[in-house]
């Protein structure tokens, strides 16, 4: 994959509230990258900083291997749809669609042309001449779309676009979205504060806190083997508990012992303390004492697809978030056991700093 | 009681445009008499449009009103955009000073604006009631357009860039659409304000120029002349019509949206 946008140590504040910290990040032709992450934590400012709309402190932006630090919006090969679509409400969809060909000069016939196809590739065939209050906020989404596609950027910004729409037009969107860039091939640099989201569409999965990249990787990297605390419990609902490696590739938690992959080679050598990664769903329920651990049942929920159960630990110091298919009683004695390559181990924070950037959720 | 209601809405109404009503028969009135109808007759609309003095005071009050309101809409425009580049924190002490001169007592701004041309040695006249006019019409025309813009309209501004457009381009096809309402409310305001106008008039007018409002005061010492019920008469009609369509229009408005 070549590389077509590379951000160097990018930093900026906005007076004493310092945003990024030093930003790396490399993105190549054709990604879907998401930047994720709680409010705050800097993602939309890079994008904007991408986009042209700020200008970074220090550091350097590179676009097809030229320097465009100091290159105003609109001279960047690159649109935006923003997070609440900016349409120009004077115009209708039509004229919204053809603001940028007109103003790179297209004639009317190619321009015409353009607002037809980019209507229909965005499902809204024959909507030219709506007003933009006559649409939904989905219909909005999708003319944001158009008049950023049209003008064939090599890269599409995306501002939390789905933010504003019902849970259900959301997921129909999210599909939309990646077959639109299929169909495109093209770049898109997808912001969110949802991790779904970010799971289902994206190449690389760019987690972000407090100014600082936290961890970048595929949906599955991210999810599976999150880097600290912070990217487990943000990319979603998992158990964080502290340990201590006790004997190559085992992990002693609250007493007992659980047999992991991860040693001396992955920088986990015995005796050290780690933080453990166990997700809800990774935790098999086992009759009372066959299992490696047992406990009871505290409180259950059904959400929908499954169970969702708080197991207390049988000295009481632990709660295990656990979900399940079957259902258990309240009260109910189980035996719980995990799969050693379901026991993500993680490094603990070595500074208070570190620690800090990690547990401010 | 819903009688009762009807009744005191009625009463209101006579309140308001009974006096009107009087005045507006009285200009169709032969005699010269403020209590006796004799005859109808458009004899004072003649006289009104025969007199030199009323003729030009009309001239000078929409002239001055169209100006003043003219200037005024340009420069409160062009501030607004101004304070906007500014810190917040200038703005909102400039906007604060803005609003000062509105809570401002007229007479106290007619005197100073005098004594300001008197030591200026600047000859009172045409010109000093538009510089004045267009003056006291700045702060409305900031406080009506500075709503406008806002975070949208930064937004807008912002995607028009990002679409390619130069700064100037943005600010002409999507920012001045937008402010386009307050502007010219901004205008109007201005505009019925300085048509309104008596006191800093007043004030800031030379000797032997004349608007509608000081005209009327000079010739209330020496006696009312019906002519001027017709003027009266008739920039009542125009001001009621004038309404009318502006209302008109905005139902339409409101029903195509």
């Amino acid at each position: 994959m070549n590389e077509l946008i590379r951000l160097e140590n990018i930093t900026k504040s906005f007076g004493d509230n310092v945003v990024l910290n030093g930003i790396e990040l490399t993105v190549g032709e054709n990604e879907f990258v998401t930047l994720l992450g709680p409010s705050g934590c800097g993602k939309t400012t890079t994008l904007r900083i991408i986009g042209g709309f700020e200008q970074p402190d220090s550091g350097v932006v590179y676009f097809d291997g030229k320097d465009i630090t100091g290159l105003p919006a609109n001279q960047r090969n690159i649109n935006t749809v923003f997070q609440n679509y900016a349409l120009f409400p004077h115009m209708n969809v039509g004229e919204n669609i053809a603001f940028g060909l007109r103003v790179s000069g297209k004639s009317d016939a190619y321009i015409k042309d353009k607002i037809k196809y980019a209507l229909k590739l965005v499902n809204l065939k024959g909507f030219e001449n709506r007003n933009i209050d006559q649409l939904s906020g989905g219909q909005q989404q999708r003319i944001a779309m158009a008049r950023a596609i049209v003008n064939e950027p090599k890269v599409l910004l995306l501002d939390e676009p789905l933010g504003a729409l019902d849970l259900k037009l959301r997921q129909e969107m999210q599909y939309e979205l990646v077959r639109l860039k299929k169909e495109l091939g093209i770049t898109f640099i997808y912001v969110t504060h949802d991790q779904e989201e970010a799971l289902t569409m994206s190449d690389k999965v760019v987690v972000m806190n407090e100014g600082y990249i936290q961890q970048e990787g595929t949906p599955e990297e991210i999810y599976d083997e999150p880097i600290n605390a912070f990217v487990a419990d943000f990319i979603g609902d998992s158990n964080i508990i502290s340990g201590k490696m006790v004997d190559e590739k085992v992990v002693e938690i609250n007493g007992i012992k659980f047999p992991c992959i991860d040693g001396t080679e992955q920088g986990f050598p015995p005796k050290r303390r780690v933080d453990v990664v166990i997700r809800p769903e990774d935790i098999e329920i086992r009759p009372y004492g066959k299992g490696l651990f047992n406990g009871t049942i505290i409180s259950k929920l059904f959400i929908g697809v499954h169970y969702e159960m708080l197991v207390q630990s049988e000295d009481g110091k632990i709660e295990w978030l656990l979900q399940n298919y079957d259902q258990h009683d309240v009260g109910a004695k189980i035996g719980m056991y995990v799969r050693p390559e379901n026991i993500q181990i993680m490094r603990k924070p070595k500074s208070e700093a570190e620690s800090a950037i990690e547990l401010d959720i | 009681m819903k009688k009762l209601g009807k009744i005191y809405i009625l009463i209101i109404m006579l309140f308001l445009y009974l006096p009107i009503f009087t005045l507006m028969v009285l200009s169709f009135n032969e005699a010269k008499s403020m209590a006796v109808f004799t005859r109808f007759s458009f004899k004072w609309y003649a006289e009104l449009f025969q007199s030199r003095l009323m003729m030009g005071a009309i001239v000078n009050t929409f002239s001055i009103a169209i100006l003043a309101a003219l200037i005024a809409t340009i420069v409160g425009t062009m501030a607004v955009l101004g304070m906007d580049a500014m810190k917040p924190r200038t703005e909102n002490v400039l906007l604060a000073a803005n609003n000062i001169p509105m809570l401002n007592a007229d007479i106290v701004t007619g005197i100073a604006l005098m004594l300001f041309f008197l030591m200026l040695n600047i000859p009172r006249g045409y010109c000093t009631i538009l510089f004045s006019h267009a003056t006291f019409c700045i702060p409305y025309v900031i406080l009506s357009v500075r709503p406008r813009l806002n975070k949208n309209t930064d937004r807008l501004f912002e995607a028009a860039l990002d679409l390619g457009a130069s700064e100037k381009y943005a600010f002409r096809k999507i920012v001045l659409p937008e402010l386009w309402p307050g502007i010219s409310s901004g205008f109007l305001l201005s505009f019925t304000m300085s048509v309104d106008d008596f006191i800093i008039t007043y004030f800031t007018r030379g000797a032997g120029i004349n608007t509608i409002s000081t005209l009327i005061y000079s010739e209330v010492k020496i006696g009312i002349r019906p002519s001027l019920f017709a003027l009266s008469t008739i920039i009542f009609v125009v001001a009621l019509v004038v309404l009318l369509i502006v209302n008109a229009r905005q139902a339409k408005a409101d029903a195509a949206a």
